[in-house]
């Protein structure tokens, strides 16, 4: 089965994505209606870091998430990518909790057309699209309407398309909250092992503690809104060669979602 | 990679809906269409009875059979008369159809234009909106008789009307569904670094697509209604010319077999418009 399967091309990964908050705070509104969202947060987080961000609802995790994205600019504090201010599409490929596809392109068309607003030229995005594809695990789906594919199949294209613009770095708001067990697990995995393959930086957001764990180099548990900090550990488990399941009943692991599941379920009491 | 694969091929899809068996769909079409030419049976043999039970005197009310008889008188060539008025039937309905396509075409033109306009620029809505829905509110015959001083009675005055009526619908629907545009897929598309003109047409337009596609059947149908008036002067030949003119000789029968004319090609027309949204946008009603 391997044999007839062509060898994955490398995704030409550029080395960044390095994060650095200082005291940075989100308030939504104005003057006396405006609600404190996030912060003070302050952080540096170097290039290559799987981070995840996990917190109560409400506690401005996605709100952080959309100021690293540049779709919102802190109301205090100063907020860098790799040393600029974030813009949207500059710096990162985002995914979102709905796969957020355009009915009216193909699969393949969905992810072509990101390929054409990242500037590629238009005889190589097909071929750059069955890669893609391919490296979130779909292939021979490119011709499908997108209603046409399962959830989980919808947000392997959402994924497929945020690599497209070959960010160093890829934003995810909780992407796979909506999916069954099952297939939010096999996901997880395919996202691990693409983000080992790729060297790819990452802040994954989510309310899971084992989705943390198992996706994290580095886990952030905030506190109740506004948000802060209320740990920071460093998962250093293996991030690749060995199976999911092994990993999942390795006590190491146990260890990791003990620690993260209390602080989280003690700032949410 | 492989075993990724195989995996997402056993994700099974929810989305697609296979629908019933093309047999049992089939089968219910042919079903409906007996219905529909069984219901127009009886509405015949109703109206050939209210005939027979002489009500109404003929010049009135003319047989199912007389109507028929003008359809072949005026389809035909009799003692040297040429169907009605020197042009047959056919010739009327098509004359008048290129009316209704050419006007129908600047209407949705122009209306595309304007909504877009209304859609992404504000003030452009607020100075622009109360006048569409001024102008949609004239009955196209009012503006008519200005539309004959200014362009005369030639063509032009006839095509300018038909563009008039069929502009504000598609106008409407193609501003409302830009404003409507969803945040989500907005946002979707500049997280892919689209500029705001590129979101636009790749995203904004396409998501309108069902919406303008439903003001474009009304704007035809609106510019169908409005033939009458539109060829109530020098209207001949046209079929609402033949329509009025056989108005002016008491001949309804001819003016019924115009109603039909009209009525059965707007069907064929609508259809053929349904079936066009159906190629352009097979998303409606899916996501």
């Amino acid at each position: 089965m391997a044999s007839d399967q062509p060898a994955a091309t490398p995704l030409t990964t550029p080395r960044g994505g390095a994060l650095s908050l200082r005291g940075v705070e989100h308030d939504y509104g104005q003057g006396r209606d405006a609600v404190h969202a996030l912060g003070p947060v302050t952080l540096e987080v170097p290039a290559g870091e799987s981070l995840v961000l996990v917190g109560p609802s409400g506690c401005g995790k996605s709100t952080l998430l959309r100021l690293v994205a540049g779709f919102e600019t802190p109301t205090r504090g100063t907020l860098t990518v790799d040393g600029d201010q974030p813009e949207p599409g500059r710096q990162a490929g985002v995914v979102f909790q709905q796969a957020r596809l355009f009915p009216w392109r193909t699969v393949g068309g969905n992810v072509e057309l990101a390929l054409r607003l990242a500037g590629v030229a238009r005889e190589e995005r097909r071929a750059r699209a069955g890669e893609l594809l391919a490296r979130v695990g779909l292939e021979g789906v490119a011709g499908r309407r997108t209603w046409e594919v399962s959830g989980g199949q919808q947000q392997r294209i959402a994924i497929a398309r945020a690599l497209a613009g070959a960010h160093p770095l890829l934003l995810l708001d909780e992407p796979f909250a909506a999916l069954d067990a099952l297939t939010r697990e096999r996901l997880q995995e395919d996202l691990r092992g693409v983000s080992a393959q790729t060297g790819l930086s990452s802040v994954f957001v989510t309310h899971s503690v084992d989705e943390a764990v198992f996706l994290a180099s580095r886990v952030i548990v905030l506190t109740r809104a506004p948000g802060t900090v209320a740990l920071d550990v460093a998962v250093d488990l293996p991030r690749t060669g060995v199976e999911p399941d092994e990993l999942r009943g390795s006590p190491e692991y146990a260890a990791f979602r003990a620690e993260i599941g209390a602080a989280v379920r003690t700032v949410a009491s | 990679m492989t075993t990724l694969l195989a995996r997402a091929e056993e994700e099974a899809p929810t989305g697609a809906a296979p629908g019933r068996p093309r047999l049992a769909r089939s089968a219910s079409r042919w079903r409906r269409v007996g219905v529909r030419i069984l219901a127009t049976g009886v509405l015949l043999a109703l109206w050939q009875l209210l005939y027979s039970l002489q009500i109404w005197s003929p010049v009135l009310l003319p047989s199912p059979g007389a109507v028929w008889e003008a359809l072949v008188r005026t389809s035909t060539t009799n003692d040297g008369v040429v169907g009605y008025q020197g042009h047959y039937l056919i010739d009327h309905l098509g004359i008048s159809l290129g009316r209704i396509g050419l006007g129908s075409l600047f209407g949705v033109a122009a209306g595309l234009v304007v909504g877009l306009l209304m859609g992404t620029l504000p003030w452009v809505r607020v100075v622009v909106e109360p006048w569409v829905t001024f102008l949609r509110t004239l009955p196209p015959l009012a503006y008519f008789s200005l539309l004959i001083i200014w362009l005369g009675i030639d063509e032009s005055p006839k095509i300018w009307l038909l563009g008039i009526a069929a502009m504000p619908p598609v106008a409407v629907a193609t501003a409302a569904a830009v404003v409507g545009a969803p945040a989500t897929l907005v946002e979707a598309a500049r997280a892919m670094g689209a500029s705001r003109w590129q979101t636009t047409i790749s995203v904004v337009l396409p998501s309108a697509l069902p919406e303008i596609s439903t003001g474009v059947r009304l704007a035809v149908g609106i510019a169908y209604s409005s033939l009458v008036a539109a060829e109530t002067v020098n209207g001949l030949p046209g079929i609402g010319g033949m329509i009025r003119q056989a108005q002016a000789f008491n001949q309804s029968d001819v003016v019924i077999l115009g109603l039909f004319a009209i009525g059965i090609s707007g069907l064929l027309i609508d259809a053929a418009l349904r079936a066009v949204e159906r190629r352009v946008v097979p998303w409606r009603g899916r996501a």
